[in-house]
């Protein structure tokens, strides 16, 4: 009796919800997943019948397939970077006095509170040819001629690593304050010395960290569009992008979403891979 | 204690960490210095300081109105995305069912659907809706985006929460509605502040979604922002976003204050 009533109350509290997003979430995702099978007229006026002739098209044109690499390459690398640089990151979080920790929280957790747009015109201001980087070394006389830093992939990536940073430090760093002091204790006393410790404990322990850090950062990477089209340019070869312009410019709708699908299963088959390490790796871990 | 090689590796891994903070925070002070300069691009070391772009912005017609419609769709965002996501996270704790798990990922999907995925599918229905560039689309779109946020918050309050108290309250008689309301929503209120405050400053900030569904007329200001940004270069843009960094720091200390900001991720 008070059972079944409890889980109608229940109930009753998860069915907005669920209603909410089933509509203005799984219900446009299946538009727009008929929509990548389906062709449009002149005048975008959807015409009967169905084809795979969008997906053929993605998935074997030369400069599709050249921009699936990249948009690829470039998610890999902004995550390899900022796991690399998340690493020191985390440990000054983790092990600094508390004072300090809530120092780093703060520079940790701001960003993620601005807007993207905000943190990507920062990089505008910083490297453009008249920008801070090259005022301060032409003042310097490093250079005299201003370098071209904006509107191509290093950009790109130099802002996707700084917008995108915290996302791997804060996993990485639960991860680090969770190992009890005395399991590094414990190694050292057994004769090990820091630098196996860190290889043979620490490191171990917080690759599910890495895991969770590197989900978020690729998944990020791949999917955004602001942050490459504002400090890369438009004519960068990356999915979002294309997305973006067969939307705004070429008005190819099925095209596009037979691109965004590409995209979604892409980042969605390398997110399943690394859940399925992250499992493996913790079964190991803990046994 | 301690040997010399690894008093040198401490050193090396501090240094490595100071600079990649320095590097996270770079932007944020050369937006500040920015929008303190008269000149139209920021000189290092600054020249003067100047207000200048700050009277820009408010004397602007078109940044008001900008200003207006971010704030009002904020408004009505919060609240609504609070309500619904207060709602599902706590049944989601309470209930156990099978397909409970596939629920929670699709409820903390739009973290990892691909933004331009996202605003390409509300655009499309938007469309076939008559709701492209309405108002109330836009609040459609960032409740959707701001939901995981608000679900993540609110479930750290609630696996904090002894649920022993409930059960006790209802031995003594309460329904399930009264348990809630009088035992259970003050104990997870910091979660649900901190929610609040990760709900209103993403809706403030969102700029995936809003650029595909709005229209001249719904622009919000992370929307003109881009816009200015990408065709003309106005330097008020520096003063916008100073504006976008204090709002920020209110944040950040209310997420202090509740739930601490360690729990955030």
């Amino acid at each position: 009796m008070k059972a079944t009533r409890q889980k109608k109350f229940y109930g009753v509290l998860l069915a907005p919800t669920l209603i909410f997003l089933g509509i203005f979430l799984l219900l446009p995702l299946i538009q727009l997943l008929i929509l990548s099978f389906q062709q449009v007229d002149n005048f975008f006026e959807v015409i009967d019948g169905y084809t795979f002739s969008h997906y053929i098209e993605v998935l074997t044109t030369p400069v599709y397939l050249k921009t699936i690499w990249q948009t690829l390459f470039v998610a890999v690398i902004t995550t390899v970077i900022c796991l690399v640089l998340a690493y020191p990151a985390a440990y000054l979080l983790v092990r600094s006095p508390k004072r300090w920790r809530a120092f780093f929280y703060i520079l940790l957790v701001s960003p993620l509170l601005t807007s993207v747009v905000i943190r990507t015109f920062a990089w505008i201001i910083l490297l453009a040819q008249n920008g801070l980087v090259n005022d301060v070394l032409m003042k310097t006389s490093i250079i005299d001629e201003p370098l071209d830093m904006l509107w191509n992939m290093n950009a790109v990536i130099i802002a996707y690593v700084q917008v995108m940073l915290p996302f791997a430090v804060l996993p990485i760093a639960t991860a680090m304050s969770d190992i009890k002091g005395n399991l590094r204790s414990a190694s050292m006393i057994l004769g090990s010395n820091r630098i196996s410790t860190f290889f043979r404990v620490t490191l171990p322990l917080t690759i599910p960290g890495m895991i969770s850090g590197a989900m978020i950062v690729f998944s990020l990477a791949a999917g955004s569009y602001i942050t490459p089209l504002l400090v890369g340019g438009r004519m960068q070869p990356l999915l979002p992008l294309s997305i973006y312009q067969q939307i705004m410019q070429v008005y190819n709708l099925p095209l596009a979403a037979a691109m965004a699908f590409t995209l979604m299963v892409l980042v969605f088959l390398v997110i399943a891979v690394l859940g399925y390490i992250l499992k493996k790796w913790e079964v190991r871990v803990n046994g | 204690m301690g040997n010399k090689g690894t008093r040198w590796l401490d050193s090396l891994i501090w240094i490595a960490g100071i600079a990649v903070y320095l590097f996270l925070t770079i932007p944020v002070l050369v937006i500040i210095l920015s929008a303190f300069s008269p000149t139209d691009y920021p000189q290092f070391p600054p020249t003067d300081f100047s207000v200048r772009w700050f009277a820009e912005v408010f004397q602007s017609e078109q940044w008001m109105q900008s200003l207006w419609s971010s704030t009002l769709v904020m408004i009505i965002v919060t609240p609504l995305t609070v309500l619904l996501g207060t709602m599902s996270s706590y049944a989601l704790a309470r209930l156990s069912f099978p397909g409970k798990g596939l629920i929670q990922s699709f409820i903390m999907s739009p973290l990892m659907i691909p933004q331009v995925v996202l605003g390409v599918a509300l655009l499309y229905l938007f469309s076939s809706l008559g709701l492209f560039g309405s108002t109330l689309g836009l609040i459609i779109g960032h409740i959707v985006i701001c939901f995981p946020y608000v679900v993540r918050t609110v479930s750290v309050s609630i696996t904090n929460l002894d649920s022993r108290l409930e059960l006790a309250s209802m031995n003594l008689g309460s329904t399930p509605w009264q348990t809630f309301y009088r035992v259970t929503l003050p104990l997870i209120k910091p979660g649900i502040i901190a929610g609040a405050v990760f709900a209103a400053v993403t809706s403030f900030g969102e700029i995936s979604v809003s650029l595909f569904v709005s229209t001249p007329e719904t622009i919000t200001i992370p929307v003109r922002t881009f816009g200015y940004i990408d065709q003309t270069f106005d330097p008020s843009v520096n003063a916008i976003a100073v504006i976008f960094i204090a709002l920020s720091v209110i944040a950040l200390v209310i997420i202090e204050k509740t739930i601490g900001l360690s729990k955030v991720m």
